[in-house]
């Protein structure tokens, strides 16, 4: 009797501890600007722009099985249509904002379409194909973008005359996006759809025959994926208020997938972890000069051999097996 | 625009073709012997050429020493690269994707690498016959671009010949279509999958020791070859080794031909969207054989 | 009762092979009917017509009197015809519960977008479902597995699961590809039971099958053979029949 009275006991405290935990964490978040240096904030805000863009390759590739290389078009677009209306055609910022999911939408419509029939490696690589040529625009096409002298003077959000200006009011407003953001896709993930995605992942001949769609849905996914990465792209452009080509290549797809795939595409935290990675990671091994993109590479090479499901899978590994653990006791 | 314009621009389309079939073909020989998608195929290109680079310029070796060294090279890394970092990856049962992030990483990591030792100076090495060229029809094409494509053509033989007269060609692809059964005849499928990246680490290398005297070798060329030579060989159909020759002049020429009336820089956009077009429309090659899932 | 589905003349090839030469048969609302035949006979092509999977080359499908010979294959599965696989396709990395949730994917309705925000609507639709999937564990004897990822559970277990979810979605037509490969003869009965359950609820069931043991469940049998119908009728008249006897036995 007592053996089973204390197992009770300790199931009941988890939950109690997880709110806890939950509690602390955000509190920690809450202060941390006010105690740590402007640069580790500027980091983490990094950290939140680079989890919602990371969300969304993340959940095509954790949820629906697709590798996206194309994320950086779409946060180009963003940034740039912010960049472009408010700066050169002087509209409000919501405006430049809804500019570029509006375009994201109809390219990742337009592109998605016809590619997303294919699958695997196909679809990989298409998209691989479609980061450079995003990337090419960007660069010829000047008169819209600056090219390489990119386009400045960016305003900051401002609500009524309270500019985000530094990175500590800018903190405060781009975690909770992200944080909304991610609420929404654990929301995403229990309905109906999410489960049609998943069940599209695993078995897509079966799921077409309980009545799934498997082009909309895959299709509809895409533009998702890339609306998130169009709203990084804007408020990425209007902290940092200078945007130019060379944020939006090749290496920030890669980075943008070494993201999903070190934390773990299969969880919403795994996301947030892969984020924290990419910001601080750089930063940290930046004073070695350029080999930290090869230990970068490394990592990605270490994480798809050992550790499959990224930080997040292991996590929720290790979770599931302290649970089973406390309940056998 | 006159002929002798269009000419030289088929010309160079040609030589470059001859280059993506080369990639193509060393995509093929991977996918044959072990179903995997290299997207590191580029960078063995880029290692070849850097390495007969510094062979040459640090060490004096005599051009055609470097050259082979450099596919050499080539082949060395795909050697070490199935050895250290793809066979456990197999083991560990990875999906499709995993071997395609695999090589991902492995591409950037070589680029990075590339970047980190030797810095983002384009190199230029000299050609087989130095600068000479000759001339047709008005048009000139360099005495190296010929060599080129005779080399090409010579190793698609070759290789064509490795594959269905050799006892090795036959067991590697034996072992890659069936490996238990490769296996209970006697074939090492293991040593085959390392055989396999050695002979598409060494196309590669070559393919970049013939295309360095051409465009400079820098440390991002890597992945724009891997996509246009991933062209090349779907074009082709992915396993024929003939058929990488078709795709790739089909792109090299459609390439160079379509600059001519747009800017030059929209060079890759170009390229990119024709392989976009052939996976979505011609997944199975102009030859067509469905070998593969995927499209 | 009139005909729930009517295949007539459906003739397919593939690469110059005629795998298929002017099938026609029906089903009868209501009934149960077998499809059997040796190897290479055709079956696992005509079902995939049947089920929306491959174009015929010629002839129609008809189903509820309407012409689905080029409808998608979610169409179909909204229409009420709905089949299974030869290899159990559960999801492998979901649970029983949230497979069966799946199956009711059609009688949901709710966007994207409402599942994003989470809307009343959406939840309500979520925890519909879960009742749905709870209820048909109850009804399979899934209950017990029902937390488990569908991928850990053995083949017969894994049939049930494939089963209840097509069964949870109120199909009309049930189309099964050899329902009992890979199962033992106690998980053979336990599916006959459940597959005769479904029926009595008024559920069509077309079945094509190796198993002389499962197609005593259908009182009507047509036999293919080399793309024809050759025999049709009930098993015992079928088995006696010199034609199949020949094509099986090559007596």
């Amino acid at each position: 009797m007592p053996v089973i009275a204390r197992v009770h006991e300790a199931n009941a405290r988890l939950p109690l501890l997880k709110w806890a935990g939950a509690l602390l964490v955000v509190a920690l978040w809450a202060v941390l600007p006010a105690l740590a240096s402007r640069s580790v904030t500027d980091m983490l805000v990094f950290t939140a722009l680079y989890s919602i863009a990371g969300l969304g390759v993340s959940f095509l590739l954790g949820q629906c099985g697709i590798v996206s290389l194309a994320q950086s078009v779409f946060y180009g677009v963003g940034a740039y249509s912010t960049a472009y209306c408010c700066v050169q055609l002087g509209w409000p910022s919501a405006a430049g904002l809804l500019v570029g999911i509006g375009i994201s939408a109809v390219v990742a419509v337009a592109v998605g379409w016809p590619i997303l029939r294919l699958s695997g490696y196909f679809l990989a690589l298409a998209t691989l194909a479609l980061a450079i040529i995003g990337h090419v625009l960007f660069l010829e096409w000047d008169w819209l973008t600056g090219g390489t002298l990119g386009i400045g003077g960016i305003p900051p959000l401002s609500f009524m005359d309270y500019q985000l200006n530094s990175p500590q009011r800018f903190y405060y407003l781009v975690w909770p996006i992200a944080a909304a953001l991610l609420w929404f896709h654990a929301n995403l993930l229990r309905s109906r759809n999410g489960l049609a995605m998943r069940a599209m992942r695993d078995a897509p001949a079966a799921a077409a025959v309980l009545g799934v769609n498997i082009r909309i849905l895959k299709v509809r996914m895409f533009v998702l994926s890339a609306v998130l990465g169009s709203l990084a792209g804007s408020l990425f452009a209007h902290y940092v208020s200078f945007v130019s080509v060379d944020s939006f290549g090749v290496d920030r797809a890669i980075n943008f997938l070494l993201l999903a795939v070190l934390g773990g595409a299969k969880t919403i935290v795994g996301t947030v972890l892969g984020a924290l990675f990419i910001t601080i990671v750089p930063n940290a091994l930046s004073r070695f000069g350029d080999i930290h993109a090869v230990l970068f590479a490394a990592c990605l090479i270490a994480a798809v051999i050992f550790l499959p499901d990224g930080f997040g899978g292991a996590i929720a590994r290790l979770t599931a097996r302290m649970r089973a653990g406390d309940s056998r006791s | 625009m006159t002929g002798t314009l269009i000419l030289q621009s088929a010309l160079a389309g040609i030589t470059n073709g001859f280059v993506y079939a080369l990639i193509g073909l060393g995509l093929a020989v991977v996918f044959r012997g072990t179903r995997i998608i290299n997207a590191m195929q580029g960078e063995f290109a880029l290692i070849g050429g850097m390495v007969a680079y510094v062979l040459l310029n640090r060490f004096g070796l005599p051009l055609s020493l470097a050259f082979l060294c450099g596919a050499l090279a080539g082949g060395a890394l795909g050697w070490l690269i199935e050895l250290t970092l793809v066979r456990p990856t197999r083991k560990r049962g990875a999906s499709e994707e995993g071997y395609l992030l695999l090589t991902l990483g492995i591409a950037f990591a070589i680029s990075a690498g590339v970047l980190y030792f030797f810095g983002r100076d384009a190199r230029i090495l000299p050609g087989i016959g130095g600068e000479g060229s000759q001339i047709l029809f008005d048009a000139a094409i360099r005495t190296h671009a010929i060599w080129l494509i005779v080399i090409s053509g010579a190793v698609m033989l070759a290789l064509r010949f490795f594959y269905t007269g050799t006892l090795i060609g036959l067991s590697m692809m034996a072992a890659s279509i069936d490996e238990d059964g490769a296996a209970t005849t006697g074939i090492n499928v293991p040593r085959m999958r390392s055989l396999t990246f050695l002979l598409g680490g060494s196309v590669g290398g070559l393919a970049g020791v013939l295309v360095s005297p051409l465009i400079t070798i820098q440390y991002e060329m890597g992945l724009l070859l891997t996509l246009k030579g991933f062209a090349a060989a779907i074009l082709g159909g992915l396993t024929n080794p003939f058929g990488a020759v078709i795709g790739g002049l089909t792109l090299g020429i459609v390439e160079s031909l379509a600059v001519l009336t747009v800017s030059s820089g929209y060079k890759d956009v170009i390229a990119m969207t024709i392989l976009i077009v052939i996976m979505i429309v011609l997944p199975d090659g102009i030859l067509g054989r469905r070998l593969r899932r995927g499209g | 009762m009139p005909a729930l589905l009517e295949v007539r003349r459906i003739s397919r090839s593939f690469r110059g092979l005629q795998v298929l030469r002017g099938v026609s048969f029906s089903v009868e609302g209501g009934a149960i009917v077998g499809l059997i035949g040796p190897n290479g006979a055709g079956k696992s092509t005509l079902f995939n017509i049947v089920s929306g999977f491959l174009p015929p080359d010629d002839g129609d499908v008809i189903y509820a009197g309407a012409d689905i010979s080029r409808r998608s294959v979610p169409d179909r599965s909204y229409a009420g015809l709905v089949r299974t696989f030869q290899t159990p396709q559960v999801f492998r990395h979901l649970s029983v519960r949230e497979n069966l949730m799946a199956g009711c994917y059609k009688q949901t309705r709710s966007g994207v977008l409402a599942n994003l925000l989470g809307t009343p609507g959406s939840r309500e639709e979520s925890r519909r479902m879960r009742r749905s999937a709870d209820a048909a564990c109850e009804e399979f004897g899934l209950t017990a597995v029902r937390d488990r990822l569908a991928g850990e559970l053995p083949a017969g277990q894994q049939r049930l699961v494939e089963l209840a979810r097509a069964a949870v979605g109120e199909p009309r037509l049930l189309c099964l590809d050899e329902p009992s490969s890979g199962l033992n003869t106690e998980e053979v009965v336990q599916l006959m039971n459940a597959l005769q359950r479904l029926n009595a609820q008024g559920i069509t069931i077309l079945l094509v099958s190796h198993d002389m043991d499962l197609v005593t469940i259908a009182p009507v049998i047509h036999v293919l053979c080399f793309g024809e119908i050759i025999a049709s009728g009930p098993l015992r008249a079928v088995q006696s029949d010199t034609r199949v006897r020949e094509a099986y036995l090559g007596v």
